[in-house]
């Protein structure tokens, strides 16, 4: 085997750990997004920081429409379309893994990270 | 030149094995709504979008035949011929009756499909809600009576006018035991599916292990994490998914069928289970019973549970003790 041979090689075999590194481990980390759905489909994607400050906007489906505030780190529904407003009362959220689902007009709200806390919630 | 040949082999191979690991560990989210909840599906491997093809057709399926908002439903059919003739229905239909009732045995009469009557009554069918009085409630008591749904072969008949059925608390979990058979079947590498709470992990590799939260009763976030292995379902029922507050007290929407008021001795129950259409229903058992009684009937079908009592301690069956962990937030 020449040395050349060898380089490739040892060059081969190390971008192929480091990409299977770089698979497994990438996305983990301590950032948060805030995972809007309508329908099902994905509508808005916001990373959330502490510093983030959104003014109310509007979240619309086919059912309805719901207005969702971003403060601090933290994420609520402040009115809804819905019926039963199960969306306004839930509150604040800020955890990763925590959502606020509002199932009259098919919006869910989600935040989500990397470096998920939990695979699912029983609730 | 065979020393060649046999690094370009080792190099070709070596790509080779990472396309496939890459593309075997890509994964598909979807959300869809069914069964009046929503679905939330994480699946992994390379038949991932064929295999949720697969889940949602099956689901929907299942969906027009218990859905009693539908009209054409088999359901519907039972409730709107009850007191009047018996009607055929599909075999799906026939199985989760009978699982139904053996539910109805196994949880001594606490989960009860017949109490729709009183649900109607108290407006959880419609959203309209409302304090019945308890001469009413007596009235449409009379009504819930699991005995009078005769099951011969393929059909159903429900004995007295005004008698309803209601699979709202075992529909999820057995539409959950038939995503389990489709990631059996089509090998899947992972998935998790949580169908409005109840949530089931699959995994090819049965070491893998899930971390799956218990939400908090009374604010959004998570009260306990278990960690659970593949084919394990865990179900949640709350008073905090559907309910009304009337002059302070808060009423919800699972009723105790020994007395028509909504139950209120738990504020959750969380069932471990190896079955979905168990786990279902027997979590809304469990929040009717209470904490010893709760705790009691699961230790001896030999199942795991996660009670949370009115003010927020959580209480567990013995065989989660190691892989539960209580959350202070």
């Amino acid at each position: 085997m020449k040395t050349g041979d060898r380089i490739i090689l040892i060059l081969i075999l190390v971008s192929l750990l480091l990409g299977i590194a770089i698979n497994r481990y990438a996305g983990k980390t301590n950032e948060k997004y805030v995972e809007i759905l309508v329908d099902g489909k994905l509508y808005e994607k916001i990373p959330l920081y502490p510093e983030l400050r959104k003014t109310p906007f509007m979240v619309k489906s086919s059912e309805g429409y719901l207005y969702v505030e971003i403060s601090e780190g933290k994420v609520r529904v402040i009115d809804s379309t819905c019926t039963d407003k199960l969306c306004v009362k839930e509150g604040w959220i800020s955890h990763i893994g925590e959502s606020i689902v509002c199932l009259p007009n098919r919006i869910s709200i989600t935040i989500v990270g990397g470096d998920t806390y939990v695979d699912s919630v029983s609730y | 030149m065979r020393k060649n040949f046999i690094i370009l082999l080792i190099i070709i191979a070596g790509i080779f094995l990472a396309i496939v690991y890459y593309y075997g560990n890509l994964y598909l989210t979807s959300e869809f709504y069914s069964m009046n909840t929503i679905i939330d599906a994480k699946i992994w491997g390379f038949n991932r979008y064929s295999t949720l093809i697969e889940i949602e057709k099956e689901i929907n399926k299942l969906n027009m035949l218990f859905d009693d908002f539908n009209p054409q439903s088999d359901i519907s059919k039972i409730n709107s011929n009850a007191g009047v003739k018996s009607v055929s229905v599909s075999d799906e239909t026939i199985d989760i009756l009978l699982k139904s009732k053996e539910m109805y045995r196994k949880t001594k009469g606490t989960f009860n499909i017949a109490i729709a009557p009183v649900l109607k009554l108290w407006g959880f069918k419609d959203g309209h809600y409302r304090v019945p009085g308890e001469e009413e409630i007596k009235s449409v008591l009379s009504l819930v009576n699991l005995d009078d749904l005769i099951i011969s072969k393929n059909t159903v008949f429900l004995k007295k006018k005004g008698e309803r059925i209601d699979l709202g608390g075992i529909a999820k979990g057995y539409a959950l035991d038939r995503v389990k058979g489709i990631c059996e079947k089509n090998k899947v590498k992972k998935a998790i599916i949580n169908m409005g709470g109840n949530v089931f992990v699959y995994s090819r590799n049965p070491d893998e292990v899930f971390r799956v939260g218990i939400r908090h009763p009374r604010s959004s976030s998570i009260i306990a994490v278990i960690k659970v292995k593949s084919g394990t379902f865990i179900s949640t029922s709350g008073d905090y998914e559907r309910y009304f507050e009337y002059n302070g007290k808060r009423y919800c929407h699972i009723i105790d069928p020994s007395t028509g008021y909504p139950a209120d001795k738990l504020l959750s129950a969380t069932c471990i289970t190896d079955t979905g259409y168990v786990g279902d229903a027997l979590s809304t058992a469990l929040f009717v019973l209470g904490k010893e009684e709760a705790l009691d009937l699961t230790q001896s079908l030999k199942y795991a549970t996660v009670v949370v009592t009115p003010n927020l301690n959580v209480f567990y069956t013995d065989n989660l003790r190691g892989v539960i962990t209580i959350e202070n937030r």
